[in-house]
């Protein structure tokens, strides 16, 4: 379900990539330490892009060391550390994967769904005890989701509801003390997810038909088992819309924010990222899941 | 206390009169209320607003660009501060003619009036509930759906719900309105600068530098020079 959030990286910095690669390996070695290494095997670019955003309202200087580790042995790399917002992000990414671990296993009946949500119910344990409530509210929305999708929820919209609020929960990290700035991560949460949501099941709309599974796309625009790329291009438009609304969305709640530092790469993800991976998925040039090396 | 106007307007201390004023404009399009309409956190954005015209009048009165300023003497100060308050004025014309919209819907029913109410105020679940009870589904009735649906975050339904208010009542001037908000809005983001930007007009410049190289390079051949330097 994840992994879309990406820089743009012609327009990239390399001092910002750079930042942005420290925050990442930020997060995964706070998770090696605190969860085990196999939980680093699950890392993605969006909470790493959370890390990012959260601590960038902190007037504090990021504390980078320049450092070694097991996924890049050769090359030493700068790592950003001890940071609240970076283990925030890393607690969130435990708590996601083994939802989405056990999720694969119970509907999909996959192996690695089964041995993996095994592999992490330790760490999930330990994560879902620092944040009981909120692991109790993304449990009961990925409930939610769960009904939606076997109702067969005819509508786009609602049934990215969920998805959209359990991103809205992550995003609204309790240690940002003003009640204004969470709403606003909270909205910029929202619409990420809306995002991440729709442009998932744009993605995986051929595989779904073929599989006979539930698509939200399928449903809404009552997909007749005809031509799928005249189908495809025939509700482009709409579905254009309903993801670049969303992430203009995202654009006015990051303006609000009053981020004071690490807006070089924010500003590149936010402003351009988000929308080159639009259309890269939207085109169909971008198979899934493909994965950056860091 | 206040905060520094400054730092709110983004500027470095003395930083002159024009400075000011492009900063000031570019905020005021980043954060002008037309922008955060339908946006639960519009009430921030108008803070925000507020918070950037204060600054602003108070540079304009007492620092940044002083010199020009006093040496134009009244008559600029005058016209200053209509600049200065330009888009308060805009914003309270823009007021009134919310008032008036809602007076030309005078006969709009009680129902619709307090769903526009709830829908100001955020309280989007009492709005739902009261669309789902009226009866009938008019043109203004599909306008509030759409409205509630964009609060929500359904731009989809949004936008299908507003389309169709105006399909039904093409004269009405604040649905085509709300739907020309829509469209800015998706255009605003496609097009903005920054994704427009950098790389891609910097390729342009390369491009110049490398075909003038190239054609110095072919004068050369021939026993010619394009250019004299090199």
């Amino acid at each position: 379900m994840f992994g879309y959030v990406e820089p743009d990286k012609p327009e990239l910095k390399i001092r910002d990539f750079e930042l942005f690669r420290g925050y990442y390996c930020g997060v995964c070695k706070s998770m090696g330490k605190r969860y085990g290494q196999v939980s680093r095997l699950s890392l993605n670019y969006d909470l790493a892009f959370l890390a990012v955003l959260l601590d960038s309202i902190s007037g504090e200087m990021p504390d980078g060391k320049i450092e070694r580790c097991i996924v890049h042995p050769i090359r030493k790399r700068c790592v950003i550390r001890h940071n609240r917002f970076i283990d925030y992000a890393a607690d969130m990414n435990i708590v996601l994967t083994y939802y989405n671990l056990r999720d694969k296993w119970t509907d999909e009946k996959n192996l690695l769904g089964a041995f993996g949500s095994a592999a992490f119910s330790g760490a999930f344990k330990k994560a879902a005890k620092r944040y009981g409530e909120k692991t109790e509210r993304i449990k009961s929305l990925l409930g939610e989701l769960d009904r939606l999708e076997k109702e067969k929820c005819p509508s786009l919209d609602e049934a990215a509801e969920p998805f959209a609020n359990i991103m809205r929960e992550v995003f609204q990290c309790p240690y940002v003390e003003s009640e204004d700035r969470r709403k606003v991560l909270g909205w910029l949460g929202y619409n990420i997810g809306k995002w991440i949501y729709i442009l998932d099941a744009w993605d995986d709309l051929e595989k779904d038909i073929k599989s006979r599974s539930y698509n939200p796309i399928v449903t809404q625009f009552q997909y007749d088992g005809g031509d799928l790329d005249e189908f495809r291009a025939k509700i482009k438009e709409r579905l254009d819309f309903s993801l670049t609304y969303s992430l203009s969305e995202c654009e006015k709640a990051y303006a609000l924010l009053g981020a004071v530092k690490n807006t070089g790469i924010l500003d590149n993800i936010i402003y351009s990222g988000f929308i080159v991976k639009t259309d890269k998925v939207l085109q169909g040039r971008c198979k899934k899941h493909e994965k950056e090396s860091v | 206390m206040r905060k520094n106007p400054y730092k709110v307007l983004g500027v470095k201390e003395g930083a002159s009169y024009d400075e000011i004023k492009r900063s000031y404009r570019e905020l005021v399009k980043k954060y002008h209320p037309d922008r955060y309409r339908n946006n639960p956190l519009a009430d921030l954005a108008d803070e925000k607003m507020r918070e950037i015209n204060e600054a602003y009048e108070y540079l304009m009165k007492n620092a940044g660009g002083a010199y020009q300023y006093q040496s134009e003497s009244y008559g600029h100060e005058s016209s200053n501060a209509s600049r200065g308050g330009s888009y308060r004025a805009q914003h309270q014309s823009q007021q009134s003619g919310h008032y008036q919209a809602r007076q030309e819907y005078a006969d709009e029913s009680e129902l619709e009036r307090q769903v526009r109410a709830h829908i100001n105020s955020g309280n989007l679940n009492e709005a739902q509930r009261i669309l789902d009870r009226m009866r009938v589904r008019n043109a203004n009735w599909y306008y509030l759906q759409g409205l509630v649906f964009l609060r929500r975050g359904w731009y989809d339904r949004g936008y299908t719900n507003i389309q169709r208010a105006v399909n039904m009542d093409p004269t009405n001037y604040e649905y085509r309105n709300a739907l020309n908000s829509l469209n800015n809005q998706y255009y605003g983001y496609r097009q903005n600068p920054y994704h427009h930007g950098m790389y891609r007009r910097d390729n342009d410049m390369c491009q110049i530098c490398g075909a003038l190289w190239f054609a110095d390079c072919c004068c050369e051949c021939m026993g010619g020079d394009l250019i004299r330097c090199c």
